[in-house]
């Protein structure tokens, strides 16, 4: 017994090694004597151990799928590789946090801290093979990313943020456990593996009883990754919050959530499954309103901060569609998109928080001229923002042709043009603000302080596979393959 | 000779590198990096003809190499007839730029670097074999034209650029749709995204559902791909954004912009929406006549209101390639091989006439017929330019189809081509022709003749360079008005073959 479970715990070496990492921060930051001081080595320090993490799943990427902890936890390709984005994400709003007027020096550990306690959520949510362990990872999630909206504690929008966050946050978190209790009622388990098995006997009453509580899970998993109608909290909390918890935003709870998402989906609705047709159903209406509603809406925005949330809203609507084919590809799909977005949208803010910063303000203005100071950032901007929308060669083109790849080969068409028509959307807004950059003249001719060596050489670096992947595509498609082959 | 393909391909990007590589205060060897690598170019493209098999409709020049195995992805370039033309036609315009280009000023390391990054693009969209690479290049030449456009075009860049890469993305997108779909609908083979294994009517079975309604899926896939290449042409009613591109982009890009990129939309239809959707484009040539015939008649129209001289030679260019629409939906040989042979000579005979505007705005920076307050823009440039104007009489009687100058021959040939199938178009059309000549020969009469204006006093006729460019046009003008052989001989099996696919539907 104990052998079989220290045996288990070698697979949850990450987690643990993120634990570890979060108390040692905890410690850390109480050791910190002046108030003011950068905390350079515990931002370091953070990073390497960071950097170990990322080491230690990728050495779990190849290991067969495997229930640990009586069912509780899945490890599998799958988590593992969502785990891998969403360490990849923390590594890079933590590096960003450390540079960022938004976060005060006094706080900047605590923001690691809190980082890589949302990033535990996350992997416990990624892995989560129960439906308790998915509560305690939304729940884990969230909590800490309410703390972390209201991090910038002197300023009312970061405040009204937080609390806007953890107001809707609640409710909705509220609502998925009470649809949970009610799938615990009608199958008797918590355990994905035994539900799965009774799902193929419902009948009646308790068939509409299921898909209700499905439903109301639905909204509590919806709220995170922000689908519409459950959206509504986006653009202020992602305006209120300091820029890297912003970035942070945009991609770990939204991995972790999307996660869940499929799993859940790939669990209980696969084809043949009494409800597959009403889930999927939900979920295309679902996905092409969240798109045309992101898109639409961030055509009006005036600060970039609120364009890229509008824009994420947009993203992940087109991200479902991977869920909605029921399929491997459609995972995969899924898996290849969130690689990509996740170094354009880190790219994205990196440039808008250094701007800001300099500035004091996120409008389109701060873009205007970049080009004439920084050519070599602006242009990375642009490419990004180019990719965003879905242009060729970048790696944006191929995560939507991907995602249109698998929709139509089931024949979904109808959903194809609402996202070809939204894809031009995208293009109309992403290239307003290109254009800004590109050719306006510059108000003034100062440098952004921002912009210094390592953090340009920071940006190209993570410039560099939103390019590679658009061109040499094939591994990284068959690493997203090999992860989504045990998803069943 | 294999590899040329990849050669001409790739040497504008290398010749880019080199552009970027140079320090941004050496302008002089900037250019001459451009000029070098546009003239290999050239050469190459000459070699190409030189080497080109006549005999055959084949791709000629094939290079096929694995690039995405899972989705059976190839990097496959190779010719025929028709974009052997282009192709030339590209390298020509290019070079021809690059030395009209001589006197931007403005951030010339960008402005080379861009222009460079286009021809390689144009060059893929003319060479792609594949769907993928068709569809990369396709998109990608839209970044530096709107750069070109945003960056170095007139007062409302802006706005023009951005309507331009909308339209055209709006166009596309249907377009990947449609590609997407084609290649699951062919199975997903090992030749499923090369655009020859469509060709030949393999989906005239199959039907589609959308929203819960069926359709016939070659009747729909042929209208997704109808929006992408018609939006490019452009056919009205998708025409309007040409005039503000034409009009706000700088000289050079005007060029590019009227005699090559255009001729991707019609090239399109030649190579993709035609031959693999027979079916529906015969069942649609009425429908695509219609709107060649608007296009002609309205871009006539719109071309003698306009006040503005470049904005009237934009709108001749949709009256233009109307007539090459016109062509293709005739879908007989004659008219086939008008409308390739008119999409060359618009080629050439537009690009005259942006280049001359172009020198002529250089020396008065207004581009006015009739200025907005009624005075006269120019009057007179005849007595005082007389270079000038010799060569913009060649360009224009080339423009307007006078007998003897190449835009006869191919307009000719669509008229006899589609008399065949709709008498009643082509007697509409042939009024086209007339109020062609009418607006140009008007414009002509207002800005050459009469009384000198004493604004035009001071400018100089065109110098060495100046003519030296637009030299290989005047030729190529007359040479192909009096024997076009070179160019239909070139061509004609590639068309025949398509010529023989239609006849069978």
């Amino acid at each position: 017994m104990i052998d079989q479970l220290f045996g288990f715990l070698s697979y949850y070496v990450p987690e643990i090694i993120s634990i570890i990492l979060m108390t040692t921060l905890l410690v850390a930051e109480a050791a910190v004597k002046d108030d003011q001081a950068p905390r350079l080595k515990i931002h370091i320090f953070t990073q390497i151990v960071l950097g170990v993490v990322l080491m230690t799943l990728f050495m779990n990427l190849d290991e067969k799928p495997l229930h640990i902890f009586h069912n509780a936890v899945t490890i599998d390709p799958f988590s593992t590789l969502v785990k891998i984005i969403m360490t990849l994400g923390t590594m890079g709003a933590i590096f960003l946090s450390h540079s960022s007027k938004d976060i005060y020096p006094n706080l900047k550990s605590e923001f690691s801290l809190m980082a890589v306690g949302v990033l535990i959520g996350g992997m416990l949510l990624a892995s989560a093979n129960n439906m308790l362990t998915l509560y305690l990872g939304i729940e884990t999630l969230s909590i800490l990313s309410y703390v972390l909206s209201s991090l910038k504690r002197d300023d009312s929008t970061s405040t009204e943020a937080g609390m806007k966050y953890a107001l809707y946050g609640g409710l909705s978190a509220g609502i998925a456990l009470f649809g949970m209790s009610h799938l615990y009622g009608v199958f008797g388990s918590i355990q994905f593996v035994d539900m799965i098995t009774r799902v193929q006997g419902l009948q009646g009453l308790n068939l509409a009883i299921v898909m209700i509580s499905f439903v109301m899970f639905f909204v509590g998993i919806g709220y995170k990754i922000s689908l519409f109608p459950f959206h509504m909290w986006t653009p202020d909390v992602y305006q209120g919050s300091p820029i890297p918890v912003t970035s942070f935003f945009a991609i770990v709870p939204k991995m972790a959530g999307l996660a869940a998402l499929v799993r859940v989906s790939f669990v209980f609705f696969s084809e043949g499954s009494a409800l597959s047709v009403s889930w999927i159903g939900l979920v295309l209406v679902i996905a092409a309103m969240t798109m045309t509603v992101g898109n639409v809406t961030a055509i009006g925005q005036t600060s970039v901060k609120r364009l890229l949330a509008f824009s994420s809203i947009g993203h992940v609507g087109m991200m479902i569609l991977g869920v909605v084919v029921m399929n491997e590809a459609g995972v995969q799909a899924i898996l290849f998109y969130g690689l990509v977005y996740l170094f354009m949208t880190l790219i994205a803010f990196y440039v808008t928080s250094h701007l800001s910063d300099m500035y004091g303000t996120d409008s389109y203005d701060v873009f205007r001229g970049l080009i004439y100071k920084h050519p070599v950032m602006a242009i990375i901007m642009a490419s990004v923002l180019f990719s965003l929308a879905g242009m060729p060669p970048f790696s944006g083109f191929i995560a939507k042709f991907n995602i249109f790849s698998v929709v139509i080969q089931k024949k979904h068409y109808g959903i194809a043009l609402v996202a070809a028509i939204n894809s031009v959307i995208g293009l109309y807004y992403y290239m307003k603000l290109a254009k800004t950059m590109i050719f306006s003249k510059p108000q003034g001719d100062e440098l952004v302080l921002g912009f210094s060596g390592l953090n340009q050489t920071v940006i190209i670096l993570l410039f560099i596979p939103v390019l590679f992947l658009g061109v040499f595509w094939d591994s990284a498609m068959s690493l997203a393959g090999n992860a989504s082959i045990f998803i069943k | 000779m294999n590899g040329i393909l990849n050669w001409i391909l790739w040497l504008p990007i290398i010749g880019m590198l080199g552009v970027i590589l140079t320090p941004k205060d050496q302008t002089k060897t900037i250019r001459l990096v451009t000029l070098v690598t546009t003239t290999a170019t050239l050469l190459l493209s000459v070699l190409l003809y030189l080497n080109f098999d006549t005999t055959t409709a084949d791709m000629q020049f094939v290079v096929k190499v694995p690039w995405i195995e899972q989705f059976h992805i190839n990097y496959f370039l190779g010719i025929d007839g028709i974009t052997m033309l282009m192709t030339f036609l590209n390298a020509l315009l290019f070079f021809i730029c690059t030395l009209s280009s001589w006197t931007i000023e403005k951030n010339v390391k960008a402005y080379f670097s861009l222009l460079l990054m286009l021809q390689s693009t144009v060059f893929g969209v003319f060479f792609a074999l594949d769907f993928f690479l068709f569809y990369v290049y396709w998109e990608v030449m839209l970044l530096p034209m709107f750069f070109l456009i945003g960056i170095w075009g007139g007062e409302n860049r802006e706005y023009a650029a951005i309507k331009f890469f909308l339209y055209t993305f709006f166009g596309s997108i249907f377009m990947l749709v449609g590609i997407i779909a084609l290649y699951y609908a062919s199975g997903k083979g090992i030749d499923s995204f090369s655009i020859l294994a469509h060709q030949g009517g393999k989906f005239t079975e199959l039907t589609v559902s959308v929203f819960g309604k069926t359709f016939s899926f070659e009747h729909m896939f042929f209208w997704f791909m109808f929006l992408g290449f018609a939006i490019k042409v452009p056919v009205f009613p998708f025409h309007t954004w040409l005039p503000h591109a034409h009009v706000q982009a700088p000289t050079a890009v005007s060029v590019i912009l009227a005699g090559v990129l255009l001729k991707m939309g019609t090239y399109g239809f030649l190579r993709i929406a035609f031959p693999i959707f027979p079916q529906a484009a015969v069942d649609s040539a009425d429908i695509i006549a219609v709107l060649g015939l608007i296009s002609v008649i309205y871009g006539a129209f719109c071309a003698m209101a306009q006040d503005d001289v470049k904005k009237l030679v934009a709108y001749s260019s949709v009256s233009h390639m109307g007539f090459v629409m016109l062509g293709l939906a005739a879908m007989t040989t004659q008219g086939m091989n008008g409308a390739v042979l008119q999409m060359f000579n618009h080629g050439t005979s537009t690009a005259m006439m942006f280049l001359l505007i172009g020198i002529l705005y250089e020396r008065s920076h207004h581009r006015w017929i009739v200025k907005p307050d009624g005075s006269k823009g120019y009057g007179g440039l005849s007595t005082k330019l007389p270079k000038y104007t010799t060569v913009f009489i060649i360009g224009m009687f080339a423009s307007l189809g006078l007998p003897g100058l190449s835009g006869f021959i191919s307009e000719a040939l669509i008229f006899l081509g589609i008399y065949q199938r709709f008498t009643t178009i082509t007697v509409i059309a042939v009024i086209g022709l007339l109020i062609g000549a009418a607006y140009l020969l008007w414009m002509f009469k207002r800005m050459f003749f009469g009384e000198v204006n004493p604004e035009t006093e001071d400018y100089d006729d065109m110098n060495a360079r100046e003519v030296f460019y637009m030299l290989p046009l005047c030729v190529a003008v007359i040479v192909f008005g009096i024997y076009p052989s070179p160019l239909l001989d070139v061509m004609k099996v590639s068309v025949g073959q398509l010529v023989d696919l239609l006849a069978k539907f």
